[in-house]
């Protein structure tokens, strides 16, 4: 055993939002999970766009004309990124739960005991990670589709066509949401396996509307906060949905409210 | 310094630690004791500010830990030694805790190499061997270069060369002025790093004393006495106040005497013509005394409900 320098204290540096940021930036970074969650959602994303894209396409070539008409690109744009949403959220609820099930929310909780500043740490790097991550992940799920169903000769979109970009920004911003939804899941339930499968069911809750009486079916599709979320990029879509930024707006509070009763809980919890 | 004020802690009904108040004080080794179960996790994670006391307050240098300005700095704990993500490599885990404190990351390999493990830096913390992981987790107590230092069980499953090292590190610690508590189930243990001694059962304090002053506090004379003339001594030693209980069964001749110096027994013994074939004074073991002392907590360990007469 070597003799160790002793530090000498630096008053004045208490370690603030930024050092807690760096921190579970390492913690991210350093363990296969969780980088691989977030790299299989690009896998995800392309495979299934090429998919989609496939599957509307030769539906479109045998659908009658007057069906045709009424076929819209923009469906099949960001289908392959409902799946990928799967994967960002458990992307997030992991920087959670990973901690809770190898015993270092311990080691991170009295390293940060301010517990509002860790949750916040966390859910800084999930946006920070997803606000250019959930573009890309639009982006592709947009080009591997739309160049799908040109190439079979169905209608497709370019970049450069009205609202598209808008649409894309709007896809990204939602994945965003959808990661901070997954860090508070992950801190509501601490088991992986908790977060993660009732963090998807809530989130593919409308793709079972159809299952539903149609009143609830109708309130599902409209004000469920993935359905508004979706606005963003699939208004004008959804006949019963609300203008892009209500639905953004209900969202983003649904998301806020459960960060909150996560930190909430957090902090009242024994950990 | 960490000082421990009436300190309670209740799950439901069951009453984990009840009423616990006790220093630790700088400079020396703060000995935690108890049967398993006793409460020592349960009082080590409220001082880390992990659970919330249900009454009473555990505070360091006069703070409560989450109010700390620099609580890395300031206090360093080992409370589990597998605390390390399995896939995360020993650095970038040393690392991530490093950051979270604003202490530079050239740290990390110092108190790599203070506890041995240079080499095994980049290797995966589930790789680890338990003696290996046991020094990670003491190395990210040091990190911060704290004043106070609290382990939980740090000689738990080592090899004789781990625990021998531990010992020593824990007293240089002290040594150097730091406050350090340790907390074990094991007395034989605790005796040999140990200045000071703070011993619960059950979630109650039962003794809080230096070393010295337990050991002379709870551990008791005994004289095993041998004479031909048993039933005679025996009744002549009570009645100079001797206690006295028949010795090992396979020796109808054994007396063992409490509560009287062999020199006062030789003199009886010859004041009333007693012939003595063995006189051996014995003082029983620090392990005995604390056995003694926590048999009551032991005994109701098992049971379904929390200590009596809590509520």
């Amino acid at each position: 055993m070597t003799a160790l320098r002793p530090v000498a204290p630096r008053p004045g540096t208490t370690p603030g939002p930024a050092a807690v940021l760096r921190s579970e930036w390492t913690k991210f970074r350093t363990v296969r999970a969780t980088v691989g969650t977030l790299a299989g959602a690009f896998v995800v994303v392309v495979c299934y766009g090429l998919l989609f894209g496939t599957a509307n396409g030769r539906e479109y070539l045998g659908a009658p004309p007057g069906e045709q008409a009424s076929f819209d690109p923009r469906q099949t744009a960001f289908r392959a990124l409902m799946l990928a949403q799967l994967l960002v959220s458990a992307a997030g609820a992991l920087t959670v739960t990973s901690e809770y099930a190898s015993g270092t929310m311990r080691t991170s909780v009295t390293a940060v005991p301010r517990r509002g500043r860790l949750l916040a740490g966390k859910a800084a790097l999930v946006a920070l990670l997803m606000l250019p991550c959930g573009p890309l992940l639009a982006l592709a799920s947009f080009l591997t589709s739309q160049a799908t169903l040109t190439a079979q000769g169905a209608p497709g979109l370019a970049l450069t066509d009205p609202g598209v970009p808008g649409a894309i920004a709007g896809a990204g911003l939602y994945i965003t949401l959808i990661g901070l939804y997954g860090v508070a899941m992950g801190f509501l339930l601490r088991r992986t396996a908790g977060a993660v499968t009732l963090g998807t069911f809530l989130l593919i809750l409308p793709a079972m509307a159809s299952l539903f009486p149609e009143w609830l079916a109708r309130a599902v599709l409209t004000y469920w906060p993935t359905s508004a979320g979706a606005q963003l990029f699939w208004a004008g879509l959804n006949a019963d949905g609300l203008p892009p930024r209500a639905g953004f707006a209900v969202l983003a509070a649904t998301v806020l409210a459960l960060l909150l009763a996560a930190s909430a809980l957090f902090r009242a919890r024994d950990v | 310094m960490i000082e421990l004020r009436r300190l309670t802690k209740r799950h439901g009904r069951t009453t984990a630690v009840s009423d616990l108040s006790f220093d630790v004080r700088p400079g020396a080794v703060t000995g935690f004791l108890g049967p398993n179960g006793a409460g020592k996790t349960t009082t080590m994670r409220m001082i880390l500010g992990l659970d919330a006391p249900t009454s009473g307050t555990a505070t360091i240098r006069g703070r409560r830990y989450a109010d700390l300005p620099f609580p890395m700095r300031e206090v360093g704990a080992l409370l589990d030694a597998r605390a390390a993500h399995p896939n995360r490599s020993v650095r970038a885990h040393l690392l991530s805790l490093a950051q979270s404190s604003g202490i530079a990351r050239s740290r990390v390999d110092e108190v790599l190499g203070a506890v041995g493990l240079s080499r095994v830096a980049g290797r995966r913390a589930g790789d680890l061997s338990l003696g290996m992981s046991q020094r990670l987790g003491i190395a990210a107590a040091l990190l911060g270069d704290p004043a106070v230092l609290v382990f939980d069980e740090p000689v738990n499953g080592l090899d004789p060369e781990g625990v021998v090292w531990i010992r020593t590190l824990m007293r240089d610690l002290a040594a150097e002025g730091r406050t350090v508590l340790v907390s074990s189930h094991l007395m034989s243990e605790t005796a040999l790093t140990a200045d000071h001694l703070v011993v619960i059962g059950r979630g109650r304090l039962l003794a809080d004393a230096g070393l010295d002053a337990f050991i002379r506090a709870n551990s008791r004379e005994t004289v095993l006495v041998r004479t031909p003339d048993a039933e005679e001594l025996a009744h002549r030693l009570r009645d100079a106040g001797g206690t006295v209980r028949p010795g090992v069964a396979q020796a109808p001749d054994a007396l063992v005497v409490t509560g009287m110096e062999s020199a006062v027994i030789g003199k009886v013994a010859m004041a009333h013509g007693v012939v003595l074939h063995e006189l051996t004074p014995h003082r029983t073991s620090l392990e005995e005394a604390y056995m003694e002392l926590t048999r009551d907590s032991v005994e109701f360990g098992g049971a379904e409900s929390g200590p009596e007469g809590e509520r």
